[in-house]
């Protein structure tokens, strides 16, 4: 009594017989279960089931759904470039501070030694391991030996001294003072806090940099040869270590045998 | 929320990727069985990506988001030579209500992945035009779109599905 095949006389209380059959579903019970609504109460009682199930499929989700997110959140802070766990800059800023700091000649090597190069880097500058012009960069802005001038950092006395990073009092003073007052003006407080830490020592106290930083001459007055262009190795694209991040390692922190001052075969 | 993550919130991504990948994998389940969590991952990936420049508001989004992840696990079911019916083969078969007295207290531990595992049982086009309407929430035009269908065809498909469903459940023996 219920297939389609069956004739109109047979089942006459059926306004259409020939559509009606026992799984049949009327267009408000069909946009009822497609929408999670409940049935209209003429929806055939084989339909409830049917129901129960399309809402077990909205249920509420379960641990194993929900176990990915560690990655989506990974590929997202590295698209956005979000520092993991507290982001503080976003995606549009981000360029912009790095295009301002990339800008100025003086400012980006200051900042690309002082903010940006971890101790690992630090120490390759004075083992004078880097690329030529990044050497050269290094030297004027840190007191690392100059390019091709540099000996193996096991040449200088090790263990006798004491490590502190970025020597103030020197020509890395001037590139210091240049990038503490650029990031005074466009960076943050953790690159003035950590990066210029040593200025800020070297000057006697935080108030007394700007009289420190105006009486440091001009290093153009240095024998030593100064790169006359952007290097080569100028970083395009976002470096490893972002400068808008604590870097992973400060620049003051124990590195094993590195010179107090600039290196004894300095110019 | 949209817009949050737009402008690099992680915490508004992270609703969304909560509020949203439950159901995509629900439907990958159906659709990619075995690799829907890779498909998955992959379709995140991907929408993190194109995230700056999407245009439009949540349900065109999440349209979007179904799309890719349509278009991978396509791919990646093409590339193994898999088809969407091995879904139930990986459901214990105990699983699914058998007998009217299992059946209510199957109902009340219904779990999501039984009723996958009952969509699985239908015709893949039908199977997927339900779970686009229901898990992902999409209206007939957006399913027409993503199915490559006509929004007649959709709703018969949906029609004819859940007809099929019913008949399922009927002879299992789930009836209250």
């Amino acid at each position: 009594m219920t297939g389609r095949d069956v004739s109109d006389g047979d089942m006459p209380n059926f306004p259409w017989p020939d559509r009606r059959d026992a799984s049949w579903i009327e267009d408000a019970a069909l946009a009822a279960l497609l929408a999670g609504m409940e049935l209209p109460p003429d929806a055939g009682a084989g339909l409830q089931p049917v129901a129960d199930v399309l809402a077990t499929l909205g249920a509420q989700p379960g641990g194993d759904e929900l176990a990915g997110e560690a990655v989506a959140m990974a590929e997202f802070r590295h698209r956005f470039g979000v520092p993991a766990p507290k982001p503080h800059l976003s995606r549009r800023r981000r360029p912009t501070l790095l295009t301002s700091l990339l800008s100025a000649k003086a400012a980006a090597a200051a900042a690309i030694a002082a903010v940006s190069l971890s101790a690992a880097a630090t120490t390759a500058a004075f083992a004078g391991a880097l690329p030529d012009p990044l050497q050269q960069f290094a030297h004027h802005a840190i007191g690392a030996p100059a390019a091709h001038q540099g000996q193996p950092a096991a040449a200088h006395p090790a263990g006798s001294a004491t490590p502190v990073g970025p020597n103030a009092s020197s020509n890395a003073a001037f590139g210091l003072c240049t990038a503490f007052k650029h990031a005074t003006a466009h960076g943050t407080a953790a690159q003035k806090a950590v990066a210029f830490r040593n200025l800020v020592k070297a000057a006697g106290g935080a108030d007394k940099v700007a009289a420190f930083c105006a009486a440091v001459p001009h290093p153009g007055a240095s024998p030593s040869p100064h790169p006359t262009g952007p290097p080569s190795t100028h970083p395009n694209g976002p470096p490893s270590t972002h400068p808008n991040g604590p870097p992973s390692a400060h620049l003051n922190g124990p590195p094993s045998g590195h010179p107090t001052g600039p290196p004894s075969t300095h110019p | 929320m949209l817009a949050g993550a737009q402008e690099g919130s992680e915490a508004a991504f992270s609703q969304l990727w909560r509020d949203n990948n439950p159901a995509l994998l629900r439907y990958l389940r159906v659709i990619a069985p075995g690799v829907a969590e890779d498909v998955a991952a992959e379709t995140w990936v991907q929408v993190v990506r194109g995230l700056p420049a999407f245009r439009g508001d949540e349900p065109a989004w999440r349209a979007w988001l179904f799309t890719t992840a349509r278009r991978r696990a396509i791919d990646d079911v093409r590339h193994r030579s898999r088809r969407p019916e091995a879904a139930l083969r990986e459901i214990p078969a105990e699983q699914l209500p058998r007998t009217a007295d299992t059946a209510d207290l199957a109902m009340e531990h219904f779990g999501t992945r039984s009723a996958i595992a009952l969509l699985a049982r239908l015709p893949p086009l039908q199977a997927e035009v339900i779970l686009l309407r229901v898990v992902a929430g999409l209206d007939t035009d957006a399913v027409a779109r993503m199915v490559g269908r006509s929004p007649g065809a959709v709703r018969v498909a949906a029609h004819r599905g859940l007809r099929r469903l019913a008949q399922i459940l009927e002879q299992a023996g789930v009836t209250l």
